[in-house]
């Protein structure tokens, strides 16, 4: 499956919806739609992983990337993921420490971090 | 029961239809569905890391995957590049970890989701994993 990428604004929040396989093949796309984002001063970042049917490492470095860059404007990068084999990957690599994980959009855009 | 083999060309397109491959061969051989997700991580950490090895160094030879299950009730995946080969970095505690880097991480999932996993330099890199079919097995392993 490819991967779908569409963003929108929610209020002072930019919502990234991710959908489809992020893996080596595709997550460079991912990659460019972040760093396209930073670029145009989107520095408040929601990933909604609610779609994603695969991610592996290649993802995670891409979403690391993604939070490297908008904390060098201050912003944040939080991310929507309610699967539990996706969660799972994050647990693994302990990266549950490093982005907030929200079970649901609504529970994202409402926290103030 | 034998293994199957499967040859990709060293090309990130492949990587995909690689853990496709193996996931319903493992389905076949009875896994559970959890443990077929485990499996498709790890076979695409590893496939990921082969064929990078084999555009690093401009090798044209194909990776090879082969996987079957085995007599031990396990499903084994065996994934070999003709890279220069490298050395896994030894597991490592969370707290400890440099979050700096965006690499590093497919290693680090192979252990955390195969129940047991080799690597070793044979002409290249060989990376050979193993999953029980059913996690009751597992976890009787586990207690064992």
């Amino acid at each position: 499956m490819e991967l779908s990428l569409n963003h929108r604004k929610e209020g002072d929040r930019t919502v990234l919806e991710v959908g489809g396989e992020v893996d080596v093949y595709t997550a460079p796309k991912l990659r460019e739609k972040l760093v396209e984002l930073v670029g145009d001063g989107h520095y408040q970042i929601v990933v909604d992983m609610t779609k994603v049917e695969f991610l592996d490492s290649t993802g995670l470095g891409v979403l690391v990337g993604g939070l490297k860059r908008v904390r060098s404007h201050d912003g944040t990068l939080s991310l929507v993921c309610n699967q539990e084999r996706i969660l799972k990957i994050f647990r693994i690599t302990g990266l549950t420490k490093v982005f907030p994980i929200h079970d649901s959009l609504d529970e994202a855009l409402q926290d103030s971090e | 029961m034998g293994d199957v083999e499967l040859r990709i060309p060293p090309d990130v397109r492949y990587v995909g239809l690689a853990r496709l491959v193996v996931m319903v061969a493992a389905r076949q051989a009875g896994m559970v569905p959890d443990r077929v997700e485990d499996l498709k991580i790890a076979v695409s950490e590893a496939t990921t890391n082969a064929v990078n090895a084999h555009r690093r160094a401009d090798e044209q030879r194909p990776v090879v995957l082969s996987f079957g299950a085995t007599a031990a009730g396990q499903f084994a995946v065996t994934i070999a590049d003709a890279g220069p080969g490298f050395d896994p970095a030894p597991p490592e505690a969370h707290d400890r970890r440099d979050w700096s880097l965006e690499n590093g991480l497919g290693v680090t999932l192979i252990r955390g989701l195969a129940d047991d996993v080799e690597f070793r330099h044979h002409a290249g890199m060989v990376v050979h994993m193993r999953f029980a079919v059913d996690i009751d097995d597992r976890n009787a392993a586990l207690d064992a």
